[in-house]
Formats: C-alpha cells, structure tokens, sequence
C-alpha cells in the first residue's frame, strides 16, 4: 500500500509537467478539430523554436541562481547584425557567426558584471537589455533592414518535412541535456544554484561556472536572433521585445525553480509547449486578446505557486527525515 | 573605503550634474542678439523613437533642421511612455526652449502638459497626432482615420461577397491604433455587413506579432479573402506566412505608413494598397511651420499632409519620392 502510494508520489512529482502537457493537448484536439493537423502542429513547433531556445539558456542560467533579462535584446542586436553582415558579404554561414559572436560578447559582459563585480543578474541583466536595445536602433536608426534574399532559407525552409528552426531547437536541446546530466560543468551549474558557498567549499569554481553559463546563453540567444530575423524575413531592431519573459515563463511553468538548483531541460521543453499550445487554440478559437492576457498571466501565477508549495514540501521532507536520523542515533 | 568611494562617486555625479545645467543653459537674448542672426531653440520630443515610423519621422525632423541655420534643434525619446513623455515637456519648458514640438504618447495624456508649454509663453507643436483644441498652440499631422478610410472604401468594391477577413490592431488604447480601426469599422465593416471577420487580434504594430497570429488563422479557417492590418509591418507579417501559398494569391492586403517594404510588395502585386504617411512632408511642414511661428510670420498654424492612397498604379510614383528622401537607398 505503502509503495503504491509512494510511487505515485513519486510519478505526480517527476512527471505532473507532462501529465499537464498531455491533457492540455487532448483538450486542444476537442477544442478545435484542426488543432490536431500536421500544419498546425508543425506551426506551433516553428513559432516556439526562437523563444524555447531562449529558454534552454535561461533554465541553464536559473538552475545556477542567475537569470538573462536582457535575450530579448541582444536576440534582436545579434540579428541586425547578422542581417547586415549577410547583406554585405552574401555568407550565411559569417552571419551566423556574427550572430552568435555578438550574444557571446554581450552574455561575457554580463558575466562580468554578475560574477565579477557581484551585481545582482537581475539589474546586471536589466541594463543590457537597454543597452543592447539602444545600440541595435542606433546601428539601424529604428528602421528596418529588407530585402535579406537567401537569409530567409534558415528560418523558412525545411530539410525534409522538418523546419530548419526546429532542428536548430532539436539540437540544442540535446546539447543542454547533455550538458546538464553528463558533465562536470552540468553538475556544478546545480551545486552553484543550490548553494553556492557549499559549492566553493567543495572547490568548484564558480567563477568559471558562471562565465560559462553566461557564453552558452549568449551563443543561443545570437543563433536565436538569426533565426528570428531569418523567419521574419527582415533585420528587425525592434523585434523580440519582451521574448525574454516568454523564454522565462516556459523555464518557470517546466518547474526551474527560481532560488536557484532544480531545472531539467524536459521541464522547459514542456513549459514551453504548455504556453505554445495555449496560445495556439486560443487564436484558433478567436479569444479576444485581452482575454489571452489574462489566462497567460493566470498560468504563471499557478505555476510560482505549485513551485513555491513544492519546494516548501521538500524542504519538509527534508527535515523529516533529519529528525527521524537523529532520533536514530539517540 | 566604501564611504571614500560614496564621496567620489557622488561628487562625479554633481560634477555632472552642473556641467549639463550650464551646457542646456538658454541663449541669452544679448548673447543672441549680437550674432547676426538669433538662433532658435527647438525640442522635438518624440513618442517613441523605437517605433520605426517615430524613428523615421525624427530622423526626418532632424535632416530638415538642417536646412534651417536659425534652429538648433534637440531630440528627445519620450520611450512609448506617457509619465516620461510629460516629463520631458516639463523639462523642455524649464530649460527655455523657443518652440516645443510634440508627437504625443496618447494625445490627452499630454494635453495639460502642452497646455504648460504655451502659458509659459512658448510656441507649441503638436504632430501625429495632433491635441487639437488647445488655444495658442499649432498642430502638423496626418489624420489617422482618413489614412484608413482611402484604404477601406476602396475595399468596398475589391472584398468579395460574403468574404472571411482577419483584422490586425496596433496597441489599444494608441490614439492611431484607435482612430484607425474606427476608419474601417465606419467606412468598411458597417456599409458590408456581409463581410466575417474570422480573426482579430493586437499584434503591436509589430510584424512578428502579426505573423504568429496568421499561421493560426491560416490553419483555423479554408479561406481568408482580405487581411486589414491597421500599418504596413502588421500587413507584411501576414504576407510572408502565406508567400508561398497558392491558395491565397488572390488575399487582399491593406496596410497604412508607406513603409519601403510595403511599397515593395505593392509593387510585386502581394499587397493591394496602403496610405502613405510621408513622415518628410511632415518634417517639412513642421520646420517651415517652427519658422514661421519664432521669426513671427504666422501665430498659429494647423496643417495636413495628404493621405494619399498608394496602389499598384502609383506605387512607382512613392518609390521614388522615397528614393529622393533616402529612405530607400
């Protein structure tokens, strides 16, 4: 009895984000009968692949107590760059490097100022996303760059029936799982998050940790921009704005947890289908943009809160059995 | 060693602080007067130059500016917020500036604001949109319920009976966003109650807003005759998801600003008109109007540019007038 109780636990635990995944998507299918069509499907999967990868680098940088406000931005920074370095020189293969140079140096520079100079990532990661915003309208003066031509490719086509952008998001997440689940810097990013003076008192150096952290976000948010600007079919200085809370919301609603430790790359993968789902029957369904505000508002406002009761659950058990080991030994 | 650097920080910052007193100081009238000629102070105080019509329209301000020896003109980035844009009237009126341009937020918003501008015995402009009605002050626009109104009755007779139409939004509660969608509600949707509108969402002016919503239309609904996007970034959005679809050759597209892509995909026969909102005229108008109001040839000024409709017949003539502006290179 005893098990059987305990296994279920154990499943609502480590799989409730998929149990939700998987009932939203049986109660979209009877919602709308083309919610189910291949098109509609492969839509939702290509209109999710720039804010999910945002999210594969935010869940890195939560899981390791830090957090990026400022992808939005630098995405849309790293993509005019990119388009004018396409425009000028005809190699996509320069602009992606353009791209991902610039989301690297620009996550370097927020490193600096969360790592090094201690600010908190929130403020740190705040004025870059002003600063990235300004320069990219200042490069561009507000305007739009048009006429990409074959830049369009990596954001529109597909290789074989799958859309480029969504092999872009496959691979990325497989690097991030493997990452996290089967390297030393994975392990550390969750020593870090959980408690980073137990995590330099066993010798990580967190330092390192962060700095990396910081890169591989940046290289996704700058392969993010391309994508962006290459599916949008424009170099956009104004685009992206607020994808960053997209990327966030996907991280939180997977279960990364804000204070830092727990976070699985599944997790976010789901969140981020929660959220594009959602979206997706409810423009199919015609529902009114202001009522789409509040049902997103809404599903944040649970997801903190099973996370917040979760984590206290936790942090019971915890002490449970820290009792329970003490009176053991009495 | 806290404190020390508290002390040094804060005496840069007064350091600071002075030096932009003494540099935003107003030219003296005995100083002015004895130049040749007394030059001008004037604000322009933008609604927000990370929309790229407010960016065109105050790079195009600053470019005329240019021709006018007697105006020093400064820009100012009122950043898509009421509380800041007031703020920056407000300063505007303290640094004594001779003429105050405002392109508003949300025009009432800033009303009492412009008020102060002209009590204070400033000229004031007010451009798209216009705050009219203020006793003193001028006004320069384009007349945002006219730029789709050209559009939605020539609609009338191109939308098919009984047609399925999506309807794409700019920010609620944006006196243009508003103004326009009246338009074609009045002049469009009430005179062809035939007419469904399958889709209607705000997607912020922006083109990848406007995309995400169509691939939904497109899968939720067989046909979709007309997209009526209240600008042309919406209206392109909606173009690039059904480029290469067969099925919606003939899809109808309006779009209002006469944006260099528009005009384009005018051209090329994917977007079937749009209203150009030809921020140089406007930034012409506005420096001749300044002119005239701080050298006393004219009190008050209240002024239009034209709401020309741009099809594919004419759309060559616009190419090149932007051609000639530099707006396309």
């Amino acid at each position: 009895m005893k098990l059987g109780s305990n296994f279920w636990s154990t499943v609502k635990k480590k799989y409730s984000i998929y149990m939700i995944l998987v009932g939203l998507f049986i109660v979209c299918s009877l919602a709308n009968p083309n919610f189910l069509s291949v098109n509609n499907l492969t839509n939702i999967s290509r209109q999710l692949s720039v804010t999910t990868i945002l999210a594969l680098g935010a869940t890195l940088l939560i899981i390791s107590g830090m957090l990026d406000l400022s992808s939005g931005s630098v995405l849309a920074l790293a993509g005019v760059f990119a388009v004018s370095t396409y425009k000028a020189t005809g190699s996509l293969l320069l602009a992606l490097t353009v791209g991902i140079l610039t989301g690297i140096v620009c996550n370097v520079i927020n490193a600096i100022m969360v790592s090094t100079f201690k600010a908190p990532p929130f403020i740190a990661t705040l004025a870059m996303l002003t600063v990235a915003r300004g320069v990219a309208l200042l490069y561009t003066k507000g305007q739009n760059i048009l006429q990409l031509g074959k830049f369009t490719e990596l954001g529109q086509e597909s290789i074989g029936v799958i859309p480029i952008p969504i092999i872009f998001l496959i691979a990325i997440a497989i690097l991030t799982w493997y990452l996290l689940n089967h390297t030393r810097f994975g392990r550390s990013l969750y020593a870090v998050g959980g408690n980073e003076e137990a995590a330099i008192a066993s010798g990580i150096n967190v330092h390192k940790v962060k700095y990396t952290a910081f890169i591989i976000n940046g290289i996704f948010v700058g392969i993010a921009g391309v994508l962006f600007m290459s599916r949008v079919n424009a170099g956009l200085p104004n685009g992206a704005i607020n994808y960053e809370f997209t990327a966030l919301t996907a991280a939180i609603i997977g279960g990364t947890s804000f204070s830092g430790g727990i976070g699985t790359v599944g997790g976010t993968l789901a969140g981020a289908f929660i959220v594009g789902f959602l979206d997706n029957i409810m423009n199919l369904n015609n529902v009114d943009s202001y009522m789409q505000q509040i049902v997103r508002g809404t599903i944040i406002a649970l997801a903190v809160i099973y996370d917040i009761r979760s984590r206290n659950r936790r942090a019971k058990a915890t002490l449970v059995k820290a009792e329970d080991l003490g009176a053991d030994k009495q | 060693m806290k404190k020390k650097l508290l002390s040094v920080v804060s005496v840069l910052l007064m350091v600071a602080l002075l030096a932009g007193c003494s540099s935003s100081k107003p030219t003296t009238p005995a100083q002015s007067d004895s130049s040749s000629e007394k030059t001008y102070k004037v604000a322009y105080i933008a609604r927000a130059q990370s929309d790229s019509f407010a960016a065109w329209l105050a790079n195009a301000v600053r470019d005329e500016a240019k021709k006018y020896p007697n105006i020093t003109l400064e820009v100012f980035d009122g950043q898509a917020n009421d509380d800041k844009e007031n703020s920056m009237i407000e300063n505007a009126i303290t640094n004594k500036f001779d003429l105050v341009i405002v392109q508003p937020n949300s025009g009432e918003s800033q009303r009492p604001y412009v008020e102060k501008v002209v009590k204070a015995g400033i000229f004031a402009i007010t451009t798209n949109a216009r705050i009219s009605g203020i006793e003193g002050a001028s006004s320069v626009d384009a007349q945002p319920y006219e730029q789709a109104a050209v559009n939605a009755r020539a609609a009338l007779t191109q939308i098919p009976q009984d047609a399925k139409v999506v309807v794409l939004k700019g920010p609620s509660g944006n006196f243009h966003a508003d103004e326009r969608r009246a338009s074609w509600q009045k002049e469009f949707f009430d005179k062809r109650p035939d007419v469904k509108i399958v889709g209607e969402q705000i997607a912020n002016w922006n083109k990848d807003e406007a995309m995400k919503y169509m691939e939904d239309w497109v899968q939720a609904n067989d046909k979709i005759d007309a997209v009526i996007a209240m600008n042309d970034n919406m209206a392109a959005g909606a173009l690039e998801v059904v480029k290469d679809n067969p099925k919606y050759t003939k899809m109808f597209a309006y779009g209002v600003d006469g944006t260099a892509e528009a005009l384009f995909l005018i051209k090329e026969g994917k977007m079937t008109s749009t209203c150009l909102q030809n921020a140089n005229e406007l930034a012409e108008k506005m420096l001749d109007a300044s002119n005239k109001l701080l050298t006393g040839a004219e009190k008050e000024i209240n002024t239009d540019i034209g709401n020309p409709l741009v099809t594919k017949e004419n759309v060559d003539e616009y190419i090149e007038i932007l051609k000639k502006s530099g707006t396309i290179k």
